[in-house]
Parts: structure tokens; sequence; C-alpha cells
């Protein structure tokens, strides 16, 4: 890789889309240095504000789009973003899914539905057979239903609440599909569903790739403070997709790190 | 490949590559850099007391190298030589922890402490050009390098190395170094720089101003490596936009004994330590030459 590649890359606004109450997705037309693939993300800055780890929830040949969930400071300004405004990109980053023969099974919790929808969308194009597993806390979260569905992908959503879908975990799901055909696992979301996700793939001897989220300082592989215990993997650089199987050895689902590197036990109910 | 052994001092390293401070950081990737070849890894600079840095951007690429001002990010130093040093230490190879301050006591202080905990070598980071007072203006003045250097050297029994900057006295500086018992000196780190981006108007780096790395720097490093070799007795280790086995020889050719890799392990990835041993070996069998160490400095002319 080139040193250029790392550099900020403007990116310009041409839409900002409301997809559910928490999250609205901006469409960026940004002279990328390579196209990026399913799972990978980029480092989003608003100017004057920081940069922040962003997964790429599509990528139509030309505009590129992130799917913003507001968490704190930079994602509620990132919301309010209009088009024709100029923000940077680094990226695309990291290493996305492995995307070869279906049948797939897609997994998402929460905005973890972002990289996810990518996935389908390019799986689909491929003729792959596909079916999303969607959940979220109450209705009004649930992300990429009817895109999802417009893929032709089969799609079958659940809600803690209860107030669509039928109300539960999206493991239950998981649990319940999984014996029914030799799916590849694909997912994304709060850690905690992560772990149960691989568990249960590995327990059912099913192959599952998941998407993590770590603090981000650099992005680009330099500064450790995305590390995986005590495999030293980078969750930037080797990741953000793992291999489920893999990350079984590592601190994932038990402990993250904050801004200066120290080391704090996995927050519950923590978004990714 | 016991052509590439080297000795600063008394440190022994199975080849001349060293990861530089503030690259990956962490303790198990610094295991990983010495397991997949590195001859050494140093750690980031640390503090007595926590720091948490500038916020983000942090680092960005230019053409030929990065700019980065991250601000001296740690958890402290008591922190990370009891989470972070034993991870790295289980590499096998030999870890040299940087220590940063503001005084001579925070230096003597944190590299006690260092040694300690069993890091085997401690580098003073007497040239960071982003954070006032931590650095480059140590560096550049012989007097503080002397009472730095000496009261840290009065609490150390392990090798003592002193990395200085550029600056127009950092062969002074790296005298006075030598003088109050410096095992080496390593030369140089990043350049004072910063970028912009038009569209936004603004500078990309939080803290405005950074430091620029990487082969657009080599050059100056390059003749910073040349001039300490021509003055000084103890060995020198180079860093500055090592990406390969040529800049890596170009380096020992100028008088370096060891290099040091920072910015290249975000192009090259880790395997670049073993790619330049590599290159390296096959380059001294090719020219015939027993150990890296007769290719310090030998340049014709
Ligand atoms: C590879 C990757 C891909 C991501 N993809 C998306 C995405 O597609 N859509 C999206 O909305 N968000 C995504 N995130 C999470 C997003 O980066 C964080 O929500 C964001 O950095 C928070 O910044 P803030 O300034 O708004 O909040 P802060 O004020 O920095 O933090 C607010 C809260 O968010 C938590 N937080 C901070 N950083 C992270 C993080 N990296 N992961 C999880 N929680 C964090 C903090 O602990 C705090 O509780 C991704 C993160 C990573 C690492
Ligand atoms: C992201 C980043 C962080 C750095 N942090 C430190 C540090 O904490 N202490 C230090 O002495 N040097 C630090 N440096 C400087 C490097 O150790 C090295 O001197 C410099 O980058 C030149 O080498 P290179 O061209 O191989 O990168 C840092 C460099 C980068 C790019
Ligand atoms: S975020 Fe800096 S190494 Fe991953």
């Amino acid at each position: 890789m080139r040193f250029e590649e790392l550099g900020m890359y403007p990116a310009r606004v041409e839409k900002a889309v409301r997809e559910s109450p928490a999250v609205v997705s901006l469409h960026l037309r940004s002279p990328l240095p390579r196209e990026p693939s399913p799972g990978q993300f980029v480092m989003v800055w608003l100017p004057g504000k920081e940069e922040v780890p962003m997964s790429v929830s599509g990528w139509d040949g030309a505009r590129l789009r992130i799917s913003v969930a507001k968490m704190g400071e930079t994602t509620s300004e990132l919301q309010r973003v209009k088009k024709g405004e100029y923000l940077g990109v680094k990226g695309p980053l990291g290493r996305g899914f492995e995307l070869g023969r279906g049948p797939y099974l897609l997994v998402g919790g929460g905005t973890g539905m972002a990289p996810l929808i990518f996935a389908c969308r390019r799986l689909r194009e491929r003729g792959e057979r596909v079916k999303v597993l969607v959940g979220a806390r109450t209705s009004s979260e649930l992300l990429f239903v009817t895109e999802a569905r417009r893929t032709g992908a089969e799609v079958e959503v659940t809600t803690e609440d209860g107030s669509s879908g039928e109300g539960g975990m999206v493991t239950d799901l998981l649990e319940r599909e999984l014996p029914k055909r030799p799916w590849k696992v694909l997912a994304c979301g709060p850690e905690e569903m992560l772990v149960r996700v691989v568990e249960e793939c590995v327990k059912r001897g099913r192959k599952v790739q998941v998407s993590l989220e770590r603090y981000m300082r650099c992005g680009l592989g330099v500064c450790g403070s995305c590390v995986l215990d005590p495999v030293g993997w980078r969750v930037c650089t080797e990741g953000p997709v793992f291999e489920g199987r893999l990350l079984l050895r590592t601190d994932f689902g038990k402990f993250v790190r904050d801004p200066t590197g120290r080391r704090l036990p996995l927050p519950p109910g923590r978004r990714g | 490949m016991s052509r590439l052994t080297v000795k600063l001092g008394k440190l022994r390293l199975s080849n001349p590559t060293i990861l530089a401070s503030g690259l990956l950081s962490t303790g198990s990737l610094l295991c990983r850099a010495l397991r997949e070849g590195a001859g050494g890894v140093v750690t980031k600079s640390l503090t007595l007391e926590r720091r948490e840095g500038y916020s983000t951007p942090v680092v960005v690429g230019v053409k030929d190298g990065l700019v980065n001002a991250v601000g001296l990010t740690n958890p402290g130093g008591e922190e990370y030589l009891r989470e972070e040093l034993p991870l790295a230490k289980k590499g096998g190879g030999p870890v040299i922890v940087s220590v940063a301050g503001g005084k001579g006591e925070e230096f003597a202080e944190v590299a006690s402490k260092a040694e300690e905990a069993g890091a085997d070598a401690v580098e003073l980071n007497l040239s960071c050009p982003h954070v006032r007072g931590h650095g480059l203006e140590i560096g550049r003045d012989p007097k503080l390098v002397r009472e730095v250097v000496r009261r840290t050297k009065e609490v150390l029994s392990i090798p003592l190395f002193v990395k200085l900057g550029l600056s127009d006295r950092i062969v002074v500086s790296a005298l006075s170094a030598e003088r109050e018992g410096a095992d080496g000196v390593v030369a140089i780190n990043t350049l004072p720089a910063m970028v912009v981006d038009v569209y936004a108007r603004r500078a990309i780096l939080s803290n405005v101003t950074g430091g620029l790395s990487g082969p657009a720097i080599r050059p100056v490093a390059l003749r910073c490596v040349y001039e300490l070799y021509q003055n000084l007795s103890v060995p020198v280790i180079g860093c500055g936009g090592v990406e390969d086995w040529e800049s890596a020889a170009e380096f020992i050719l100028a008088g370096a004994r060891a290099v040091q890799v920072g910015s290249a392990v975000a192009t090259r990835g880790l395997r670049v330590f073993s790619e330049i041993c590599k290159g390296l070996s096959n380059y001294l069998k090719r020219e015939g030459i027993q150990n890296v160490d007769n290719l310090v400095g030998r340049l014709e002319g």
C-alpha cells in the first residue's frame, strides 16, 4: 500500500436519508483510492470535530454510503450534516467479509445491519441464496428490512419488546434456523449478541464471520488502540471482520480498551 | 542469518531492525512484531501520569509519509509496565522502553520502574515535536540533555539510548549524552509538519501541527546519522523512512549500527522486518561481507 492511500480524501455529501429514528445514512461522493468491499470501514472526519470509524453500508461504483447511529458528540453532529457539505474520509480500511458460495445467513442486531446490508446486496448480485435475521430492541430501530427484502433475500425480524415480528432475541431465530441448512453465517451487532452467535455456530459446526467494533484512534494500523489480546490482532487491520471460531481465544466478549489504552471489562449492553 | 546479529553496547540483537517507538504500542502487538522478525521493539513513550493525548484525527497519510500528532497517549508508566510489558516480553526478543517527560526526575522515575519491570533497555524520547516541553525543547538544549541523561543513568544499570530529533545542535546534544554515559543515540524523530484540507479549509490534525515521518524524511535522517557517526564513539541507531532492505542498508552505510522502522508498518505490515532481514542478508552474501557490522559507516571516498 502507498502512503497516499492512507490520506484524507474529500467527501461531498450528496444525500442524507433518515433510515430510522436512530440512524441517518449519508451518501458521499469521494475519490477513494480503492473500491470498498462489504465489511470494510472508513474513518469519517467531520471537520472541526473528531474522526470516527463507520462501516461502509453501500457502494454504487461512485458513491459511498455510511449509516450513522447517534452515540455521542461526533455521531450527533454527523446526523445533522447537510447536502453539499464536505467531510473527510480515510479508507476503505480493514479486512471485510470473505464471500464465496452460499447459502448465507446474515444476523444483524441494531446498527450492526450497516455492513450486512452491503454484504447482502453483493451476495444477491452474485445470485447467492441469502436469508437475513434482523433484530432490534423495538420496531422503530429495525434497520434495512425493506432494503434487504428488495434484494430478493428472505428476511425475518424480531424485537426484544415484541413490537414487530416475534418477541425475543435475534439469536433465538438463529438457533432455530441453523439446523435447517448448511448456512454460512455473517454477523454484526452488540458484542454480547455476537458471542452467542459464534458459540451457537461453533456448536452446530457452521462457519461464522463477525464484524467487531473497538475504540480506534488511527484506523490505519499504527497506534495499537484497537488490539485484541493476547493474539495481537488489530481490529482496524486484521479485522474488523474475523473468523468467529478464532475469536474465542481472545478478548472478544470480555475486554475492551479505553482511549488511553487501558483494558476494561466489556461494558454490558454495548451496541458494538 | 547470523550475519545479521548486532550489539548495541551490552544489548544483543538477532538482527538490526527495531520497531520504532509509538507504533503498534500495545504489548501483544510488540510480541507479534518480535515473533515476525524484529530484532527488537521499542514501546510507546511512557510518562509518569496517564495521558489521553489529542483528539482525532491524530494520523494522516501524505505523499511518502505520515503526519501525526498523537500527543503521547499512554495509560501511565506504571500501568503500562504492569499490563503490557509482560505481553511484549513473550516475544522473546529485547524490549526497549521509551520514556518521555517534562523534567529530569520524571524520566529517571519511569526509567527505573521500567528496569524493575524487566525492560531490556531504556530509550529517552528527547525529540517529540508536538507536545510542548516534552521533547524537542530538551533534545536541542545540550545542557538539559546532560541533566536528563545524568539523572537517568544514575538509577539505571540496563543500557540507555537517547533519541534526538533534527536540530542544528543534534551533534552537540548527542556528545553531551555520550559524555553522561548514554549507550547509544537514536536519530531521528518526526519533523515538525502540518496538513491542510482545502475543502474544509482546516488543518486536518486536531492539534493543527504534528510530525512528518516515513520515506519523505529519509534523506534528512540519513544526513543526521552520518554526522553523528562522524562524531560519536557510541552506536548510532538510524530512524526515518526505513521501508525495505535498501533503505536500511543506506542507514547502515551512513553509520547506523541498527535501524528503527516506524511508518512502514502501515504500508508494508509486520512482514517488513523479515523482508528487510532477508534482503540485507542476501546483499551481504553477494558482497562477501561476513557480518552487518562490517558494513557500518563503510561509505567509499
Ligand atoms: C469498525 C467499526 C465500524 C463501525 N460502524 C458503525 C456504523 O456503521 N454505524 C454507526 O453508527 N457506528 C459505527 N461504529 C461505532 C462508531 O464509530 C461510534 O459510535 C462512534 O465512534 C462514537 O463517536 P461519538 O463521538 O459520537 O461518541 P463518543 O462520545 O465518542 O462515545 C459515545 C459512546 O459510544 C461509545 N463508543 C465510542 N467509540 C465506540 C466504538 N468504536 N464502538 C462502540 N462504541 C463506541 C463510547 O463508549 C460512549 O459510550 C463503528 C465502529 C467501528 C470500530
Ligand atoms: C503514529 C506515530 C506515533 C509515534 N509516537 C512516538 C512516540 O511515542 N515516541 C517517540 O519517540 N517517537 C514516536 N514516533 C516517531 C517514530 O518513532 C519515528 O521516530 C519516526 O516516525 C520516524 O521513523 P519512520 O519514518 O520509520 O516512521 C511516532 C511516529 C508515528 C508515525
Ligand atoms: S486504530 Fe490504530 S491500530 Fe487500529
